[in-house]
């Protein structure tokens, strides 16, 4: 297991390389001047080159990407163009509240769509599965902002529930963060549950067809048992997948909804820095997303086997 | 299987509990949460987007001046009618030549440190901004270019400063003034650390710098040895006292979001609505619209040096093309006037000569496409959706200007990659936006200039730039209406642009604050407001 770890691991780094190359390049082909936003309308070309110059934008591509990729290396990812922070602080700053809103999304979502998607598979064709298809089916087709907004409008406004806009952080108070976290969570979980729950049912129904479970069911083993002894497991793998991609592309960042409700994510970070041409900051962003969505599919590869003993750790 | 039940209840008893501990405590902090007890007054306004830096001058864009305006001041400042009138400076006297300004500091005023103003602070936040790798926009100004180049700026007293030019500059205050240019405000030396590195701006504004809290809010506080000019607030001038003890900036970067803030009672200033949101807000209960002419303006650009743009005679046919009056109304929502002229509406220099809109006149244009021998090839317009006003104003001239033959094609970019086209040239028509400017010499000084060496510059004819450094030239309000008549019969004959209309800014405000008021100079003002 350690050695598939350390072989995986090491699999990473030409990924990232690739993916830090893409990323250098891709961003400067878009049009657009970082000194040009920074200045505004009112710039004259000497005071545009001044800036390039001190920014090291004046300089060859290659050579800008061998600074920026040997500082990487050494944990510098450079500073904002905008704001002049230290680009990993920013992103570590950022990751904290994503990742908590993303986590506990997924992980509530994951709930609902096993319990949901196996229930549905075990009555299927019956009424409980056409409402459990349909509200999976509808969830999926609805946009996040649109349903972060209705939220918002019902539990915030009309309610009065819930706060509408801001946010705490846990170091602050924990009690006020949960409530300024839970319409983002609320609305991730639904839109997310949707696809994990046909992924679900679908797997369970394939498991629930197979030898071994109408053999469990004729040893006598009351239902609930066959379903989370012998259905769950097996049936699981398949959503597991499904998990580790959706947390590495949300862990990626949920700008839509970090803006609907005015949490500064890791997503809105993205967004505005690519607006706003922040090479090092759009640059480091993408980097980190993708050593995260390394690290998410691997921990996931390593999880397979303990509910698909037919896929081993080699 | 009553011991069944017992190990049910032995092993949920203590989750049980737990779980109505922390409903309770989810009860109490919800009351606590809705009630909102606070013992200071605090005026929460809206921020589209963050601020950029704290530093007056460096990183900046609209919203970062318009926070840190409430922080410094400058020695001069705007009124509404786009003068200029004291505000750390308590007077001033100018050399018969009109390059020399000196300027009498008020007395009694003090830094938010404590320390008095003085001269050498004064000074030394000039210096600061005339430094080599200073962005102060206003910097530019002092050039050949501009008004003229600086020559010194001295205090020869510790209540005196002399600000000297190489020529005549009766445009200084005016750019002092500038919002863009944070006022051109005055900080004490202890802004910066010892190291030369810029820490937070020590100010002598109504509010004190509090906490930044990066993309979600900024805290002012109230500065309670403020020493405010007699008289009310007159623009960024006048009386500007604290009336709260705090204002939070909190960022909102979703319209709906910001709206649902205000209804819920979450915001008491949403600033800088869009006219398409006034829908819902318009009608409320509890809240009032404020809607201020600014000094802004919307307008397409053209390039003259393109081969099919560069011919005047289609450049005219298009405006032609164009029922201004129709457009804005459609645009604003009726929140604002029609204006071809670069002066704006609200300028006590837009006179009858700029009031007169250019009536659409489709046979004339086709006469002048027939002239100019366009084809009827495709002329690219360019627009974006950051100001969705752009956007619309480039949809609707493009339906305008077909019936007469003109095939323009939308390419809608991003914001960055449009300004990169705006600075580099590159473009045949742009519908673009142009900021406030408080007196019409900056406003047509957007569009003036050397073309080889600006390309940002629609205008570029000899007669044009001759006749902008003559409005520049003096202080003369009857000199100066000449020359602004005279460059806006020239700016119609010539059509390197076509103004549409200056917007309106809205700001839906609650009823329970008072004292709020927006003006020509589209920044939020939250000194001389109230919160009951």
């Amino acid at each position: 297991m350690l050695a598939y770890t350390f072989k995986r691991l090491l699999l990473t780094l030409p990924t990232l390389l690739l993916v830090a190359l893409i990323v250098f390049f891709m961003i400067r082909l878009i049009p657009g001047d970082p000194a040009q936003v920074l200045l505004g309308e009112g710039a004259d070309q000497a005071s545009l080159a001044a800036l390039r110059e001190s920014l090291g934008l004046d300089k060859s591509l290659p050579r800008q990407f061998l600074t920026w990729a040997g500082n990487a290396l050494q944990g510098d990812l450079g500073r904002s163009i905008v704001s002049d922070e230290p680009v990993i602080a920013l992103i570590i700053d950022r990751f904290q509240l994503t990742a908590v809103v993303v986590l506990v999304a997924v992980a509530l979502a994951t709930i609902i769509a096993v319990t949901a998607g196996l229930i549905a598979a075990w009555r299927r064709d019956s009424g409980i599965d056409v409402a459990v298809v349909g509200t999976a089916s509808l969830v999926m087709a609805i946009p996040s902002f649109w349903l972060g907004l209705i939220l918002l409008l019902v539990f915030g406004l009309k309610l009065g529930w819930l706060p509408v806009v801001g946010y705490v952080p846990f170091s602050e108070s924990a009690s006020e963060a949960v409530f300024y976290l839970v319409l983002p969570i609320l609305t991730l979980t639904i839109i997310e549950s949707g696809m994990l729950t046909r992924m679900m049912r679908s797997s369970a129904i394939d498991v629930l067809q197979l030898e071994y479970v109408t053999h469990a069911r004729a040893k006598g083993l009351a239902e609930r048992t066959v379903l989370a002894r012998h259905v769950f497991p097996n049936a699981f793998a398949p959503t597991l997948t499904l998990v580790g991609l959706t947390l590495g592309h949300l862990l990626g960042g949920i700008a839509v909804t970090e803006t609907v409700f005015t949490l500064p994510g890791l997503g809105r970070l993205m967004v505005d820095s690519i607006l706003a041409r922040d090479y090092p900051v759009v640059q480091g962003c993408l980097l980190f997303t993708a050593v995260i969505y390394v690290l998410v599919n691997l921990i996931v590869d390593l999880l397979y086997p303990f509910f698909d003993p037919r896929v081993t750790a080699q | 299987m009553a011991d069944a039940r017992r190990t049910f209840g032995s092993r949920f008893r203590r989750p049980l509990i737990g779980g109505a501990a922390a409903l309770l405590s989810l009860c109490v902090s919800l009351t606590t949460f809705q009630t909102g007890a606070h013992a200071e007054t605090t005026l929460r306004a809206r921020l589209n987007a963050d601020i950029l830096s704290t530093e007056p001058g460096d990183r900046r864009d609209e919203n970062t001046d318009g926070v840190l305006l409430h922080v410094v001041e400058g020695l001069v400042a705007s009124r509404e009618d786009g003068a200029v009138g004291p505000m750390l400076a308590q007077s001033w006297t100018v050399s018969p030549d009109g390059s020399t300004y000196t300027f009498t500091l008020r007395s009694g005023v003090t830094f938010h440190n404590g320390a008095p103003l003085t001269s050498a602070e004064v000074v030394w936040s000039l210096e600061r901004y005339f430094r080599q790798d200073s962005r102060w926009r206003c910097k530019l100004d002092f050039s050949g270019q501009g008004i003229g180049n600086l020559v010194s700026m001295t205090a020869p007293g510790p209540a005196t400063v002399v600000i000297a030019l190489d020529r005549a500059a009766p445009l200084l205050l005016k750019i002092l003034a500038r919002s863009d240019c944070t006022g051109t405000g005055i900080m004490h030396p202890d802004s910066v650390g010892p190291d030369g590195a810029f820490k937070h701006p020590i100010g002598t504004g109504p509010f004190k710098l509090g906490e930044w809290r990066r993309n979600q809010f900024v805290d002012l506080i109230r500065f309670d040895k403020y020493a405010p000019l007699p008289g009310p607030a007159d623009g960024n001038a006048g009386g500007k006292a604290p009336l709260v003890d705090r204002v939070r900036f909190l960022v909102i970067p979703d319209g709906s979001a910001a709206v649902a803030a205000l209804l819920r009672g979450s915001l008491d200033v949403l600033d800088n609505l869009s006219p398409t949101e006034l829908g819902s807000v318009r009608d409320k209960t509890g809240v009032r619209l404020d809607i201020a002419p600014t000094m802004d303006f919307y307008c397409l650009l053209f390039q003259t040096n393109d081969p099919v743009t560069g011919d005047e005679r289609l450049r005219r046919a298009i405006a032609l093309t164009i029922d201004t009056a129709g457009l804005t109304n459609a645009i604003t929502w009726g929140t604002s006037k029609p204006n071809n002229s670069p002066v704006p509406a609200t300028s006590p220099f837009f006179g009858s000569v700029q009031s007169e809109l250019r009536k659409p006149d489709i046979a004339e244009a086709k006469r002048l496409i027939k002239e100019s021998g366009y084809d009827g090839r495709p002329i690219k317009i360019i627009t974006n959706r950051r100001y969705p006003q752009n956007f619309d104003a480039a949809v609707l001239v493009q339906a305008m200007a077909r019936p007469a033959g003109i095939n323009l094609e939308i390419d809608t970019l991003d914001w960055a990659s449009q300004l990169a086209r705006y600075g580099s040239g590159n473009y045949q028509v742009m519908a673009h936006t142009f900021s406030a400017r408080m007196d019409p010499s900056l406003l047509f000084n957007v569009l003036i200039g050397d073309k080889t060496r600006d390309p940002r510059k629609v205008w570029s004819t000899e007669d044009a730039r001759a006749m902008l450094q003559q409005s520049m030239a003096t202080d003369d309000p009857v000199a100066r209406q000449a020359a602004f008549d005279a460059l806006h019969r020239a700016f119609l004959e010539y059509t390197p642009a076509v103004v549409l209309f200056n917007t309106s800014r809205i700001a839906a405000v609650h009823d329970n604050v008072k004292g709020y008021r927006g003006w020509a100079g589209a920044q939020p003002r939250l000194w001389g407001v109230s919160i009951n």
